[in-house]
């Protein structure tokens, strides 16, 4: 998931980054003092959760949980996966901090995506908010796995190569995750509903 | 519902963030994503790669670009073979001009490692190899004549050859060992970077917000 330095092209580099700058303003603009604990929790889970490494697929895989971000962070996700981003470049040069625009869209946008796509399942009863949590984390790894795709092939990388890879790889990695974050969801319902003020906003 | 107190559910998050750190701390070799490695060394006239993903699975398949460091034109290209594994002969405008060797892997899907080769490290072998033929002939016909002057250039293509076969382990164990793994402790480091960070900007809207 993560690109490494030196594979993109520039003008790739500068869209995401540039991407990353919008989204990440946004999401502080709307940080408030309240949101903070959350933010800082999810983001140090997406900085251990991409650390994990699973042997699946023909890479492996880790974790992203991204559909969770997004589902109890709305666009505050963004400086979240940011700042585990950058860390992960400085201390253990995963991706790079060339890269990191374009990883912290490909991670993020995903994240905010599902959170406004999915919101008015997961605002109903059982059932329907359940299946929502569900779709909600596996869609956001497609659409990840689609945009290093398609930031792969604006720079030139074959496009059926790098679509069935990116296929392989994640579709064991959606089911996880939708699992997961159905889940977590089901969990924090119970035990700490006001978590999800993003969703019943 | 009956109201549910705070304390009823710390033991839940208790008992998660314990799971958690046992995860990490138990199998410290899963603690990693996917970072990719290549390293490579010479041996004689060849050049041999290992890349791999960190911390232990071999890059199949993927592809190697060799190229010269200075002006990044690409001098040969191949495949890595299950084990990670490629050799190549050193190419011939390599040794002419002592190109400092950029060996890339490409892993797939934005996977990429980079190794630094330098010229010195590879000429020593490849020399002799690209000397003209003389040279064997006079070892056959030293050891027949008396232990008269020995050539110093074959003598020192034999000490290199040894001293390559001895060290080339060794070599390897160093390359090995110049990976930083990611420890429990980085983790644990950067999980505390990143309430530190929020704590910060907590504080600072904290100052902000009683005065109006």
């Amino acid at each position: 998931m993560h690109i490494s330095e030196g594979v993109l092209s520039p003008a790739v580099l500068a869209g995401g980054a540039a991407l990353a700058v919008i989204g990440t303003a946004i999401g502080l603009k709307k940080m408030d003092y309240e949101a903070i604990p959350r933010v800082a929790i999810l983001s140090a889970g997406f900085f251990v959760a991409t650390l994990i490494h699973v042997p699946v697929g023909p890479v492996g895989e880790h974790l992203v949980l991204n559909g969770l971000m997004g589902l109890l962070l709305g666009w505050m996700a963004v400086p979240a996966i940011l700042i585990a981003l950058f860390l992960q470049a400085l201390l253990f040069q995963f991706g790079g901090l060339t890269a990191l625009g374009v990883n912290t869209v490909t991670m993020a946008a995903p994240a905010v995506i599902c959170f406004y796509l999915f919101r008015p399942w997961l605002r109903r009863e059982s059932y329907a908010a359940a299946i929502g949590a569900f779709a909600c984390g596996a869609t956001a790894i497609l659409l990840s796995g689609l945009l290093v795709a398609a930031a792969l092939i604006s720079t030139g990388k074959a496009f059926l190569e790098v679509a069935e890879l990116v296929l392989i790889a994640h579709i064991p990695i959606m089911i996880i995750e939708g699992v997961i974050t159905l889940f977590i969801f089901q969990f924090i319902k119970k035990v700490r509903p006001e978590m999800l003020e993003g969703v019943y906003a | 519902m009956p109201k549910l107190s705070w304390s009823r559910y710390l033991p839940a998050y208790w008992i998660q963030g314990v799971v958690l750190i046992l995860t990490i701390g138990v199998f410290p070799s899963n603690a990693l994503a996917h970072r990719v490695l290549i390293y490579a060394y010479a041996e004689g006239d060849t050049i041999y790669t290992e890349s791999k993903f960190v911390p232990d699975s071999p890059v199949r398949q993927g592809k190697i670009l060799v190229m010269d460091k200075k002006t990044g034109s690409t001098l040969l290209t191949g495949q890595t073979d299950d084990e990670g594994k490629f050799a190549f002969k050193i190419p011939v405008e390599a040794v002419a001009e002592k190109l400092d060797l950029g060996i890339v892997v490409d892993a797939g899907m934005g996977h990429r490692g980079e190794w630094l080769l330098k010229a010195d490290s590879y000429l020593a072998g490849a020399q002799p190899a690209a000397a003209p033929k003389p040279t064997p002939a006079d070892v056959s016909t030293a050891p027949g004549t008396k232990a008269g002057p020995v050539d110093p250039q074959v003598l020192e293509a034999l000490l290199n050859r040894a001293l390559e076969r001895q060290l080339g382990p060794i070599n390897e164990k160093l390359t090995e060992l110049t990976i930083h793994r990611t420890t429990p402790t980085d983790i644990i480091g950067g999980i505390g970077y990143i309430l530190g960070i929020f704590g910060l900007a907590a504080y600072f809207l904290s100052k902000k917000k009683p005065k109006p």
